[in-house]
């Protein structure tokens, strides 16, 4: 209760407000998140397979803490599996995976456990239709015994706020446009207080002015030190927000650093290829 | 034929009574039978399928009526056999269990069909928040196939009732039964299944205005 409630104090940084709150360092989880150099994500030699087709071929990739990777590259070159294997919404055909500590690729382990603390958001937003805003990001707190309804009612009004929505707690997802759907996921992704946020071409299924509210939304938890791997083919956002851009072809990561080295200076011709295309 | 509503009017509102209460029952613990077989056949484990698949085919594979006299005849003769000789199913349980087993094994599809309609999207988002398969099954993708299930329980809801007929030959006392009785009785065939007909036709046309009625509104809470 006192965490949420002080929550509300120091970070009342909406994207509604901003000039009306005089402390810009705060973002969307109140600071809370610090980068201290800790490896959260970590894949050795990681494939995956569907039946004969091997989508993934080697994978080896760390992330450190308060890090956004931006994983770029044509379509069928494996990004979206490789984000889907690192909570297991794909199995592991091979290889390790370590998440926050926890050993993804051990089948023996509880996932579920894992899971609440990755957050993930889809291409196609998958809100729950049949519940309203507020439902769909009270329900994986409660359920879970997390936060009690209030608390978890508390908590989502304060992400709704904070993306731009609290307006519509109580409206239905079919209601709402796709910015606003994606806005509402990215929210109930973060009501389980994750410390990794995945995300799967977030803006791909949205109109082309809806784009930048959604985007606007995942700078702001960068800027707070979320840690994030986002799969995009928004190159203006990778260029703004990305740590780190991965260039992914073929099952393989082809080459990765610093944004203004990938795309100012790319040192592989498949690189180059890709880039020649969509920028 | 008014005068054998006047003389026999008790005994076919009694027997479209049992009519009624058989379906409800059997409809009743058919939703559970086809949601725990249902479950089975999307399951990704492949015992579990094999169960499943075996139950649908199996049920669906015999008639209703050999069914019935396999729960009724055969059961307690099996029971007998093995020591207790005064075992016997009343025609009512007996026919509960039929009918439940028969509708059971067809809701199972519909509960098949009303989980692979719900985009799968919908349990990949609640189990990457965390949530068990079971709760996410519960919580999230039930409540979105029973929507899209509601026409075809309510198709198999009148198939149930008058599948009930059937069951007439076990000796339950529905409104089947009620008209061989009166007929037996009158000699009056024409009237009197014109009157049965008439009446298995009011209950049923009712019923499906009503579960029309039910859709619509179900829809509406769902498009808007």
């Amino acid at each position: 209760m006192s965490e949420i409630h002080s929550e509300e104090i120091i970070s009342s940084n909406s994207l509604n407000n901003k000039n009306a709150v005089p402390a810009p360092q705060e973002g969307l989880l109140g600071g809370v998140h610090k980068k201290d150099g800790r490896l959260m994500i970590h894949t050795v030699h990681l494939k995956k397979s569907f039946g004969s087709l091997e989508v993934l071929k080697d994978i080896n990739m760390d992330v450190m803490e308060g890090e956004v990777v931006v994983i770029i590259g044509p379509s069928g070159s494996g990004k979206s599996t490789f984000l889907r294997c690192l909570n297991r919404l794909e199995s592991i055909t091979s290889g390790e995976v370590t998440v926050d500590g926890q050993n993804v690729s051990d089948t023996h382990i509880n996932i579920n456990k894992v899971r609440e603390n990755i957050g993930m958001v889809f291409q196609h937003f998958n809100l729950f239709p049949h519940m309203s805003v507020i439902d769909n990001i009270m329900l994986a707190p409660v359920e879970l015994k997390k936060m009690t309804k209030d608390e978890a009612r508390a908590k989502g009004m304060t992400l709704l706020k904070r993306v731009g929505l609290d307006t519509k707690a109580d409206v239905f997802p079919p209601q709402l446009s796709g910015g606003q759907k994606q806005r509402v996921a990215i929210a109930r992704a973060l009501a389980m207080n994750p410390d990794i946020m995945l995300f799967d071409e977030p803006t791909s299924a949205l109109d082309p002015e809806m784009v930048g509210e959604v985007l606007e939304v995942m700078k702001e938890l960068a800027r707070d030190g979320m840690t994030m791997c986002v799969v995009t083919h928004e190159i203006g956002f990778a260029r703004e927000v990305a740590s780190r851009v991965v260039f992914m072809d073929a099952g393989y990561i082809v080459e990765e650093g610093a944004p203004e080295e990938v795309f100012g200076h790319p040192k592989q011709q498949r690189t180059k290829d890709f880039l020649d295309k969509v920028l | 034929m008014g005068s054998i509503l006047q003389v026999y009017w008790t005994l076919l509102l009694r027997s479209l009574g049992q009519t009624l209460l058989l379906t409800l029952l059997s409809l009743f613990f058919a939703f559970f039978i086809g949601l725990l077989f249902g479950l089975l056949n999307v399951s990704k484990n492949k015992a579990l399928n094999i169960i499943g698949t075996v139950y649908v085919d199996g049920i669906r594979g015999v008639p209703l009526i050999v069914l019935a006299y396999f729960i009724y005849f055969g059961v307690p003769a099996l029971v007998q056999a093995a020591g207790n000789s005064s075992f016997k199913l009343s025609a009512l349980v007996a026919g509960t269990i039929s009918l439940s087993m028969n509708a059971g094994a067809y809701m199972a599809e519909i509960f098949r069909a009303g989980i692979q309609s719900v985009d799968k999207g919908q349990m990949e988002a609640a189990r990457s928040l965390g949530l068990p398969y079971g709760k996410a099954m519960r919580r999230v993708v039930l409540p979105q196939a029973i929507r899209t299930m509601i026409p075809a329980i309510i198709s198999q809801f009148i198939i149930s009732l008058k599948d009930t007929s059937i069951l007439s030959v076990i000796g339950f006392p529905e409104l089947t039964k009620a008209g061989n009785i009166i007929v037996g009785n009158t000699f009056a065939a024409l009237q009197v299944w014109g009157i049965i007909a008439l009446m298995y036709m009011v209950v049923i046309v009712t019923l499906s205005r009503l579960a029309k009625k039910l859709e619509r509104k179900m829809n509406v809470g769902n498009t808007l």
